[in-house]
């Protein structure tokens, strides 16, 4: 049996996790602009559930919503992001699958679905849980077909591992990166939500630091056009790190449910 | 909602002004990957090590268990830690998962890399002993198939050869010599697969029905197709514990010297020495028993394979020395 402190930790994280989401949420105010809201808003409410529907799994006390509800939930979220995907594999081709900005919110939410459509009943009684477990992730079924569980598991552990490579260098998607965030620009640097960046600033900022010429070409990618008039601050809660760190606290933690669900 | 604004810069050509902050704004960087596959294996192993049988005391048996046939000297602090284990098992097993967790963090995190893999060769030699009983090669009873000479030495030995300098002079021919330098790697893939092939030539695993055993014995608690591939491999070499242990020291052997090859004929090493990895793990290891509740790690072959393409012959490798200067990470770790 696992012991329920360790559960609760996982559980801890995911709150704040959350908390995270919704602060972000709030402080974007995606409903004001008009023009596509949830283009603005997905991958933060889709964080913001995630996180919610692992604290219920981990701690069933803390359950919000029965397992048919989330399963539905996580349904209707894998489509939308492979939808979103496929819209980035049209400009990037399979790059948008190996690097591209939606294809892990895509990974994500179909192992979420996973988790939830193919846990097994338990062996134990009780009530709470996910999908009619008991108890807590210690009493609760296992997954059927293991070895999506492990493919998932590994998709999710890579997602991670590169997201906090990315974070913490100025790797291939600068966007992520806190040094770039250290780099000072005039342009809205590192913008987050709804924040178009001028053309080049990140760029030739990080160039400019590293002694090297500047891309003579910066375009937006995988990205939804920004209304006008959104707010163009990516600081604070709406700074990017912020949304790839969610990513990979999630990513950490659901790769630890699936392999203990195993 | 962090990527709407995030700006991709279009493929720079060749050489040219824009390869060059393509290259520092961290362009694929050989080692840099293998390292990140590294710190992905670790934080796999910390999230194997909260397993529910990791917090019973199947675990602490499992850790007194590699005592038996090793030499008192190593036998007794591994007898002494699995009672400790034994007596704290909730805190100290979610002590070891969070160290690995850690571990693999670190080394992804650009700015501790230094740090986390110094600590997880000092870790892995610990766990070697106290976890592994030195893999069991001093009892004779191990083979290659099974995992020897124990999965952790070998991410010690990768953090070794990935680790993040370059020893001046002309450009490394494969990435592992980077940080030691060529001779030096050369002389660690000779000893590995050489001490390999000479384990898997041992009476133990020559005997007739020895590889048909191990085999099958890897079956249980996996799921059917896994267990069904199994099965078949382990008829396959039934009484034939001989003739297969012949012909996987031979490949072995071919991958030891293979390093000193000329380059048309190195360029070949890596290759059979990853389709060995993939054949012992896929039938020898069941990928790990990873989907057996039990796995601590996913045994040798994802690390025999990773070791593989370190010693990859590679432009890319001597890129990096050649102009230490235009590489993004390695400034990063320097800073």
């Amino acid at each position: 049996m696992i012991p329920f402190w360790v559960l609760d930790i996982f559980a801890a994280v995911m709150l704040v996790v959350a908390a995270a989401s919704a602060a972000r949420l709030v402080a974007a105010r995606p409903w004001q602009h008009g023009m596509r809201p949830a283009a603005l808003a997905d991958i933060d409410v889709a964080h913001l559930l995630m996180a919610i529907a692992m604290t219920g799994t981990l701690v069933p006390s803390l359950r919000t919503l029965p397992g048919g509800v989330w399963e539905v939930v996580f349904g209707v979220m894998t489509a939308w992001f492979g939808y979103r995907v496929a819209r980035d594999a049209q400009v990037s081709g399979v790059r948008a699958l190996a690097g591209g900005h939606c294809a892990p919110h895509l990974v994500h939410a179909a192992a979420m679905l996973y988790m939830f459509v193919a846990v097994s009943a338990p062996a134990v009684h009780g009530s709470g849980g996910m999908g009619g477990m008991s108890g807590s992730l210690s009493s609760m079924g296992t997954l059927g077909l293991p070895f999506l569980a492990l493919l998932f598991t590994l998709a999710l552990v890579g997602y991670s591992i590169w997201d906090l490579d990315q974070l913490s260098g100025p790797g291939i998607s600068g966007h992520h990166s806190l040094a770039f965030a250290r780099v000072p620009a005039p342009g809205p640097v590192l913008a987050g939500v709804g924040a178009r960046p001028t053309a080049g600033t990140e760029v030739t900022a990080m160039a400019a630091s590293v002694g090297v010429p500047a891309p003579a070409a910066v375009e937006p990618a995988g990205a939804a056009p920004v209304p006008a008039g959104a707010p163009a601050d990516g600081t604070g809660v709406l700074a990017p790190w912020v949304a790839t760190s969610c990513r990979i606290a999630m990513g950490v933690t659901m790769a630890f449910m699936l392999v203990i669900m195993i | 909602m962090s990527e709407i604004a995030a700006a991709r810069v279009r493929p720079a050509r060749r050489g040219g002004p824009d390869a060059r902050a393509e290259a520092a704004r961290g362009a694929p960087d050989v080692r840099r990957l293998l390292q990140l596959v590294l710190a992905g294996l670790w934080l796999l192993d910390g999230v194997l090590q909260y397993q529910a049988f990791m917090f019973s005391k199947g675990f602490s048996d499992m850790l007194a268990h590699s005592a038996s046939g090793n030499p008192g000297v190593v036998a007794r602090p591994i007898a002494w830690d699995a009672t400790l284990v034994g007596h704290h098992l909730a805190l100290l097993n979610a002590l070891f998962a969070t160290s690995q967790l850690l571990l693999g963090i670190g080394i992804a995190w650009r700015p501790t890399v230094r740090v986390a893999l110094a600590a997880s060769v000092a870790w892995s030699l610990g766990v070697w002993w106290f976890g592994e009983g030195f893999g069991m090669v001093l009892t004779g009873d191990v083979s290659p198939v099974s995992g020897a000479p124990g999965a952790v030495i070998l991410y010690a030995l990768l953090a070794v050869l990935l680790w993040p300098a370059d020893r001046p002079g002309k450009p490394a021919p494969f990435t592992a010599a980077r940080a030691v330098g060529t001779p030096v790697a050369r002389a660690l893939w000779l000893v590995l697969w050489l001490s390999l092939a000479y384990i898997a030539m041992l009476p133990g695993n020559r005997a007739p029905q020895a590889l048909h055993d191990m085999i099958a014995g890897m079956t249980d608690g996996e799921p059917g197709w896994l267990a069904a591939l199994d099965r078949g491999a382990a008829s396959i070499v039934a009484h034939q514990g001989l003739a297969a242990s012949i012909v996987l020291a031979i490949a072995l052997v071919i991958v030891a010297v293979g390093v000193y090859l000329p380059a048309p004929a190195a360029r070949g090493t890596p290759v059979l020495a990853i389709v060995v990895a993939a054949v012992i793990w896929v039938f020898g290891q069941a990928l790990g028993a990873i989907m057996t509740g039990g796995a601590t790690d996913l045994n040798s072959g994802p690390l025999l394979a990773l070791l593989a393409l370190a010693y990859w012959p590679s432009r890319a490798a001597g890129r990096i020395a050649a102009a230490p200067s235009a590489v993004a990470d390695e400034g990063i770790a320097a800073s």
